[in-house]
Order: structure tokens, then C-alpha cells, then sequence
């Protein structure tokens, strides 16, 4: 249908868009930047943090560019002196009511800070703390998760996220105006909620408020980013390792997801791809296939020498019992493909049906 | 897991029995319910009514309330040993202090002799005179149709009483041309602006108007389901709400009627806010558009019409649009003027839209003291000097004058007040009942209300430097009105009364 499809003008720029589509949308796939710290692509737009106003031909007020939708012949303007002011006495709004630096900044986190970024582009107004009363949960003992009241700006995007894409709901928005902070019920801690501690909130959050409890904050300098697959299930997941320090001492020091859009998981981890890496360094982890010898002990073998072994077990149980006898479970962690393998090796190479998955209980 | 929907609606109504928010009552209620732990908790946080449990009583500190002596009030009770909460605006101006016992029923300390218009039948809504409940108005609604009433309705120049002075018969036709055919229609009862007590008398004094008057826009809009959202501190007006709807039986009872509570927050008087609180939300305002008048009460189209609004629908169906176009001055109709504060008689009074100061306080008794000051229509539309006691105290005029007649509810000021002061008292208000949703608002009205204090406490006006600013954002970019006239207060009282900003010894 033609009429779905349209050109509005941003700052005198003919831009093509379609009908239910947003100015900030739109604006994105043109190359031009409409700020933003409320909005994340995986969540319905909220508008509440005011930082993407902009200026809508024949509306009289300011409007939110990640919410208004387009229409034909609409005319945007993203840049003026009228939303310059906005953004400067906004920002300095949003820095009165968060922890600054020495530079009178808003503080550098692990997690980066994207009200930083912003407040470092425009000179924001020079406004005295309010001291807002915002309560955090400083006895929160869960191991991962923790929340630094001072670096929120209430964008609910952590409370948005557990409602919108995890369904979870463990935290919320609970009292209000300058009260207002992010909770679970009765302010217990995360372990004592629905939160299956995906750490979804720490990606979403804007300002770092929400960081990895185990991770260092900030990185060091050197740290690098590695890409790899979540090799936990079989899904696939995009993970990107934070790995600090030289060759034989590196070690992975957090994991995060590719941002939204780039990879199959869109942004988003589980508990396990997040948090559970401890097993990368950890002492008892084996590296090299092992065979117990007649001495009862484990001695390192080679990988030929290991599946051979095995074989020939598997085999003999077969001849003496019949391949009933047999049973092969293999593991969440493989992927479809290797369950497939397997299902084959059990039933086309043994002979039996005794075939199962692990997670499918 | 239930996120919204007929279980979600009913779990504020479920915190109220349970006496407010505990974590075993939100336990209790997330397990009949399946909605969410932390939802309830953080929803029922949001009200003040509910989100402290236990019982106390309220004291108003309203403006009206405060000048006739609330805190000495509250450190009375205190003294007695009472436990007292401070809580914005009963609307109960006429009565100020206002005060609510543990169980939210009215206590009266304040002596005033209290007025409202006598009874002339003349008058649409004659709050002085007898009940009008005979519903002849629904029995012609129902005979010369929809499109002959909403005629009537843009005839009269109907527009919005709780303070937008929107036109109302835009919003019907706008309903009326859904292609939805669920629809709703929701009496906003949730009277909170300071100053304001004039939906209170309609609902003691006429609930038959008001019932009538929905049960019209009902019918003409094509809704059976109408909703009459009352604030909570309301408990006498719900009670008569029910006996009215009760003795009305029959002639109304072609549509479903409920009635829902407000729970603590101004911001429900916003009408998206308090949507979602009947949707057992937290009440923070919906961007718009989407309006009501197409995606409303569960996401479908929805009337909202403030209680005087609706009240003044069957007088105009009897007696015509024109007649009531005629009964006003600059604007159509006549108005309920709620005036306390320094005047004689305080009281809720029905004149023509677009009488003067001078015009409502002479019905009122005449004014207390020597006046300097009024607010036309609650902290919302900040403050006038006196010598614009000439302005015809209608939308447009107050408008022009950089104010706005809001609802109506007028406060005067004599000179025995500080003008500073005073704005504190209604930057308090703001930055107690701001939502929270937005930075502007929120932080703003926080900003303010604290460079005031300090500027009251050393005299240094410099305090006050960026209050213009940040006056300026919060009108800019917040998202609903209450953000948008949060800094009024101020910024009209630096406005006209400048010398009272001046540097001046700390107290």
C-alpha cells in the first residue's frame, strides 16, 4: 500500500518512513542522533526521561521523538537554540540529583554512563544538589546484582525490562515524586524475589546504577573484548568476554551481550551466560581427556585414545547385556546438532531407543 | 501472571481492606490475584492512603488551611497525642484547617460561616435549592437522540470544568465515532486541586444532576458502562453517590454503574492518570495522543468529564444550548467559583462566567483584612496581585493574564501573609505530589521548593538565580500539566511581587 509509505522532513531533510514507525526511528536509519536515555529498542517507549524532545511543526510543546509517531508531510526539527536550552537546564536538572565527580561530572561507571556522555556535549546549567531521599537495598546479598541509588535517574528502563522481556517483574517503581527509587517487595533482596538474576537490568541501565557485583568497577584500561558462543545451551547466545590482563595471566573479568539487533539473543542473557564464567579459571576444571587406568587412577590421554576407550566399553556392555542394556544422556549444553549425533550414535550404531537429553526433564 | 486486566484493577480495592501496604498484604493479594509482588507493592507505594498502614489523622495543608492556622492545628493534635499526617488539600477550604479523623471522616475545627448560592431555579445547577432528581432530562435525551443533544452540547458552548476548559461536545462526537462499540464513560471525581470544593458540594447537595447528566452523555455517546472515580478522602460524597444511585433505581438503571476510589493522589485528577489507576496502576500519566477518547479505560474509548461539567448536561438538554450559552459573559454558562482564604463567608458560589474578583467576594461576605493577592484557580495557576481584581475571571481573560481559572478555586491573600511563604506552601504541594515519571517535574519541583526554603532561611536571593530556567524546563518538557504549571507558583509570585524576593534578613 502506497499510502503507508511517506516522507517527512527532519532539520529541512526529506526523509522516507512508513506509517506506526517513530521520529526517533525514522531519524535513526537517516544517520541523524536524537539523544536518548530512557529508550531501549526490546521496550515499548516510556517518554519519561525528556531527553529526545524535539520540536513537531504545529504542536505547540516539545514532544518525545522515541514515541511520536510519524504522519505525512510532518516536519522535525532535532536541533535549535529552543532545544538546546531544554537540553541544557534538563541536564542540569539530571545532574543535581546525581553523584558527580571531581569535574562536577556525573561519575565514570564499569558500566559507562551515558548521562556523562550527554551532560559533556552541552554545558549543562550549574543547578545545587536536591538530595533526593532515594532509597537503595544495601543489604542485598544476592552475588551479582547491585543497585547504586545515587546513579539512577528513574528511567525504568531495569523495571520495564523484567516486565517486558523477561516477564519476571522482581523490581518496580515504588513511591513517588523525588521518593521515588527502584524496588522489589518489601525491599528484600534480589535472591527473596521472582529475579532470576539475568542481569538484564545492569545492560539496560543507562547510567551504570546497576552493576556486577563481582566485576571490577571500573575495568582496568586494558581490558578487551572478546566475542564467543555461550556454550551453556544449545541456543546460541552472543557473548561478549571482558577478558584484563597479559597472556598467561588473562583472565575473563565480565560478560556482556552484543547490544540489541546485532545477534541472536538481541541484547539479552541468562544468569548463565552472564555470570557464571568462574568456571573458565577455576582450578578443578579439566582440560585434557582423562582415562582410568588398572591402577584405578586418571592418567591424560589423547582425544583418539579416549573415544576408543570409550567404544570399546560401550561395546562390551553391548555383547554381554544387549543394547538395552545401554543408555545415552547428553548434555543441555549441546547444541541441536550434537543432540542429533547422539541420537544417532544411540540408535543406528547401538541399536537402542535408551536416548535422552538432560534439560528436557 | 496477571499484568493488567480484572484481576490487576483489584488490587488497590484489596490494599484498602487490608489497611494499606505490608509485605504479608502484598503477599496475600499477589497469590488471589497473580499479579506480581513487586507490582502491588510499587502501585500501592504510590498512594498515600494506603502506602503507610495504620490509622492517623490527616490535617490539611492546603493554602487556604495553612493561613488559617493548619500547623498550629497539627501541633495541637500532636500535643494530645494524636498521630497527625500533613497531607495536601482536602477540599475543604471552607472549613479550613481541614481535618480528616482515623477513619477519614471530617472533623471540623475551623468556626467560618460557610455559603453557597441561595436557591434560583434560574440557575442550572442551583446548589441551594431542592434536589433536582427527576430525570426528565435522560427521558428527552432519549427522545430527540444522540445528534440532537451533542448539538445541544456545542449550542451551549460547554467546556470542561476541571480546569482545561476543553470543548466538551469534541470529545463526544469524538467517542460517539469510534469504531469500537465498548465504551466508557468516567465521572472524574477526584477533586484534589487546593482551593476547590465545588464537585464536593454537586455531589452532596445535586447528585441527581450528576448522575443525570452522565447517564446523557452515556446514552449519547453509546456507552453502557459509566465509572465515577471519587478521591478517597471523599467518604461522605461516596456514601451519597451510592444512595443516589440507589433512590434512582429504575430511571438509570440501563447502565452498568460503578464507582471507584481514588486512593492519595492528586495526580489522578489527570484524566490518563487516572485511568491507570482504576486499572490498579501506579497513577503516572500516559503520553498523548493516544487520547482517552480513543484508547481510555482499558484501552478503549473512553468520556472523561469532570463532575460540574457533567452536572450542568441536564439543564442544558431541558432548556437548551443557547439559553445556556446566554447565562455567562465572555465565555457561556455559569460557573461554580469556589473562594476561601481571606474573605467572610468562604463557600461555593454559581455566577456567570467571567464575573470579577470584586463580583464573587461580595457574594462571599466581603474580603478578611486588607487583600494583596489571589490564585484564580489553585497552586496550578500561581498567583495575581490584587490589582487585577478587574479580570474577568474566565479561561481566556486569565489566560491573558498569565494565569489560568482552572477549576476555580479561588484563594485571597490579605497582607498579613508572606508572599514567600505562600509560594513555599504551594511548591510543598507540587514536589509532595509530583509522580515521579518525569525529570522535570520531578527534580524540578524538588529544585524549587528547596532554593525557596534556603532563600526563606539566609534572605539571599540568589538562591533564586536559575528558578526561571528550571521554571522554563518544567513547563517545556514535562509530560502532563501538573509538571508544566509546578513552577507557576514562583514564578507569578517573583513576577508580581518582586520586592518580596528581595534580600532580606534570615529569619
Amino acid at each position: 500500500m502506497s499510502s503507508n509509505r511517506f516522507d517527512i522532513e527532519i532539520n529541512g531533510k526529506a526523509c522516507s518512513a512508513e506509517k506506526g514507525e517513530t521520529v526517533f526511528e525514522v531519524a535513526a536509519r537517516e544517520g541523524i542522533n536524537i539523544p536518548t536515555l530512557c529508550h531501549d529498542t526490546r521496550l515499548e517507549p516510556a517518554g519519561a526521561c525528556r531527553v529526545c524532545l524535539v520540536e513537531v511543526e504545529g504542536q505547540r510543546r516539545l514532544e518525545p521523538g522515541c514515541a511520536w509517531k510519524v504522519s505525512e508531510g510532518m516536519k522535525i526539527t532535532t536541533e535549535s537554540e529552543r532545544i538546546e536550552r531544554h537540553r541544557k537546564v534538563l541536564y542540569g536538572l539530571y545532574l543535581a540529583d546525581h553523584e558527580l565527580d571531581g569535574e562536577g561530572l556525573p561519575v565514570e561507571t564499569g558500566n559507562g554512563n551515558q548521562l556523562r556522555e550527554l551532560a559533556m556535549k552541552t554545558e549543562p546549567l550549574a543547578l545545587n544538589p536536591v538530595e533526593a531521599p532515594r532509597a537503595g537495598r544495601p543489604s542485598d546479598e544476592n552475588p551479582y546484582i547491585r543497585f547504586e541509588p545515587e546513579l539512577c535517574i528513574l528511567c525504568a528502563r531495569c523495571t520495564r525490562y523484567c516486565d517486558e522481556v523477561e516477564a519476571v517483574n522482581a523490581i518496580t517503581l515504588a513511591n513517588r515524586g523525588s521518593h521515588t527509587t527502584i524496588a522489589t517487595a518489601g525491599m528484600r533482596g534480589l535472591l527473596d524475589t521472582t529475579c532470576e538474576l539475568c542481569g538484564g537490568c545492569i545492560d539496560t541501565c543507562p547510567t551504570g546504577a546497576l552493576v556486577e557485583k563481582k566485576s571490577p568497577d571500573p575495568l582496568p584500561a586494558d581490558a578487551r573484548k572478546v566475542r564467543t558462543t555461550c556454550n551453556f545451551c544449545g541456543v546460541g547466545c552472543q557473548l561478549d568476554l571482558h577478558v584484563v590482563g597479559t597472556n598467561g595471566t588473562s583472565r575473563v573479568a565480565k560478560v556482556t551481550s552484543p547490544p540489541p539487533g546485532e545477534t541472536v539473543n538481541d541484547g539479552n542473557l541468562c544468569i548463565k551466560g552472564r555470570f557464571a564464567y568462574d568456571f573458565i579459571h577455576h582450578e578443578d576444571r579439566i582440560t585434557e581427556p582423562l582415562i582410568r587406568g588398572e591402577d584405578g587412577e586418571l592418567h591424560p590421554a589423547t582425544w583418539d585414545e579416549a573415544i576408543a576407550a570409550a567404544a570399546e566399553g560401550l561395546g562390551k556392555v553391548k555383547e554381554k547385556y544387549g543394547a538395552d542394556a545401554l543408555g545415552f544422556v547428553s548434555s543441555s549444553r549441546c547444541t541441536g546438532e550434537e543432540n542429533y549425533l547422539m541420537q544417532k550414535i544411540s540408535r543406528a550404531v547401538y541399536g537402542t531407543n535408551n536416548i535422552h537429553q538432560c534439560s528436557a526433564t | 501472571m496477571q499484568k493488567k486486566g480484572a484481576q490487576r484493577e483489584r488490587i488497590l480495592h484489596l490494599l484498602e481492606e487490608e489497611g494499606g501496604v505490608t509485605e504479608d498484604a502484598v503477599r496475600r493479594i499477589s497469590a488471589e490475584t497473580g499479579v506480581p509482588e513487586a507490582d502491588i507493592w510499587g502501585t500501592g507505594l504510590f498512594y498515600t492512603l494506603v502506602s503507610k498502614p495504620g490509622k492517623r489523622v490527616r490535617v490539611c495543608d492546603g493554602l487556604s488551611c495553612r493561613i488559617k492556622g493548619s500547623d498550629e492545628l497539627l501541633e495541637r493534635l500532636s500535643e494530645e497525642g494524636k498521630e497527625c499526617e500533613r497531607v495536601s488539600c482536602l477540599g475543604q477550604c471552607d472549613r479550613a484547617p481541614a481535618t480528616l479523623d482515623e477513619n477519614l471522616e471530617q472533623v471540623c475545627y475551623g468556626g467560618v460561616e460557610r455559603g453557597v448560592t441561595p436557591d434560583d431555579p434560574s440557575l442550572p445547577m442551583n446548589l441551594g435549592g431542592p434536589r433536582v432528581d427527576s430525570y426528565a432530562s435522560l427521558e428527552k435525551a432519549k427522545e430527540i437522540g444522540s445528534d440532537a443533544v451533542i448539538a445541544e452540547i456545542e449550542a451551549a458552548g460547554l467546556q470542561g470544568r476541571g480546569g482545561a476548559a476543553f470543548p466538551a461536545h469534541i470529545k463526544w462526537r469524538s467517542v460517539r465515532g469510534q469504531t469500537e462499540t465498548e465504551r466508557y464513560v468516567i465521572c472524574n471525581a477526584d477533586e484534589a486541586e487546593p482551593g476547590t470544593f465545588k464537585d464536593r458540594e454537586i455531589i452532596l447537595r445535586q447528585p441527581h444532576l450528576l448522575l443525570e447528566g452522565l447517564a446523557i452523555a452515556a446514552h449519547a455517546v453509546g456507552a453502557k458502562n459509566v465509572a465515577i472515580y471519587i478521591r478517597g478522602e471523599f467518604t461522605s460524597e461516596r456514601r451519597m453517590i451510592e444512595k443516589a444511585i440507589d433512590e434512582a433505581g429504575e430511571k438509570i438503571s440501563g447502565f452498568d454503574w460503578k464507582i471507584y476510589n481514588g486512593h492519595g493522589a492528586y495526580i489522578c485528577g489527570e484524566e490518563t492518570a487516572l485511568i491507570e489507576s482504576m486499572e490498579g496502576k501506579r497513577g503516572m500519566p500516559r503520553l498523548k495522543p493516544p487520547y482517552p477518547t480513543e484508547y481510555g479505560f482499558r484501552g478503549k474509548p473512553t468520556l472523561m468529564h469532570n463532575v460540574e461539567t457533567a452536572a450542568c448536561v441536564p439543564a442544558i438538554v431541558s432548556r437548551g444550548g443557547e439559553w445556556f450559552k446566554g447565562l455567562g459573559r465572555n465565555e457561556p454558562g455559569t460557573k461554580l467559583y469556589c473562594v476561601s482564604g481571606h474573605v467572610n463567608r468562604p463557600g461555593v458560589y454559581e455566577l456567570p462566567l467571567g464575573v470579577t474578583l470584586d463580583e464573587l467576594v461580595e457574594v462571599a461576605g466581603g474580603y478578611d483584612g486588607s487583600p494583596i493577592a489571589f490564585s484564580p484557580g489553585g497552586p496550578s495557576s500561581g498567583f495575581l496581585p490584587i490589582s487585577d481584581r478587574d479580570v474577568p475571571l474566565d479561561f481566556k481573560s486569565l489566560a491573558k493574564a498569565g494565569s489560568m481559572l482552572g477549576s476555580a478555586g479561588l484563594v485571597v491573600l490579605n497582607d498579613t501573609v508572606d508572599m514567600a511563604k505562600a509560594t513555599k506552601w504551594q511548591l510543598d504541594f507540587f514536589e509532595r505530589e509530583s509522580c515521579g515519571q518525569c525529570a522535570p517535574c520531578r527534580i524540578g519541583t524538588r529544585y524549587l521548593r528547596r532554593q525557596v526554603d534556603s532563600y526563606l532561611a539566609d534572605g539571599d536571593p540568589n538562591s533564586l538565580e536559575f528558578a526561571g530556567d528550571v521554571g522554563w524546563e518544567m513547563e517545556e518538557g514535562s509530560i502532563c500539566g501538573l509538571g508544566m504549571v509546578a513552577a507557576k507558583p514562583l514564578e507569578s509570585a517573583m513576577k508580581h511581587f518582586p520586592e518580596v524576593f528581595e534580600e532580606r534578613s534570615s529569619e
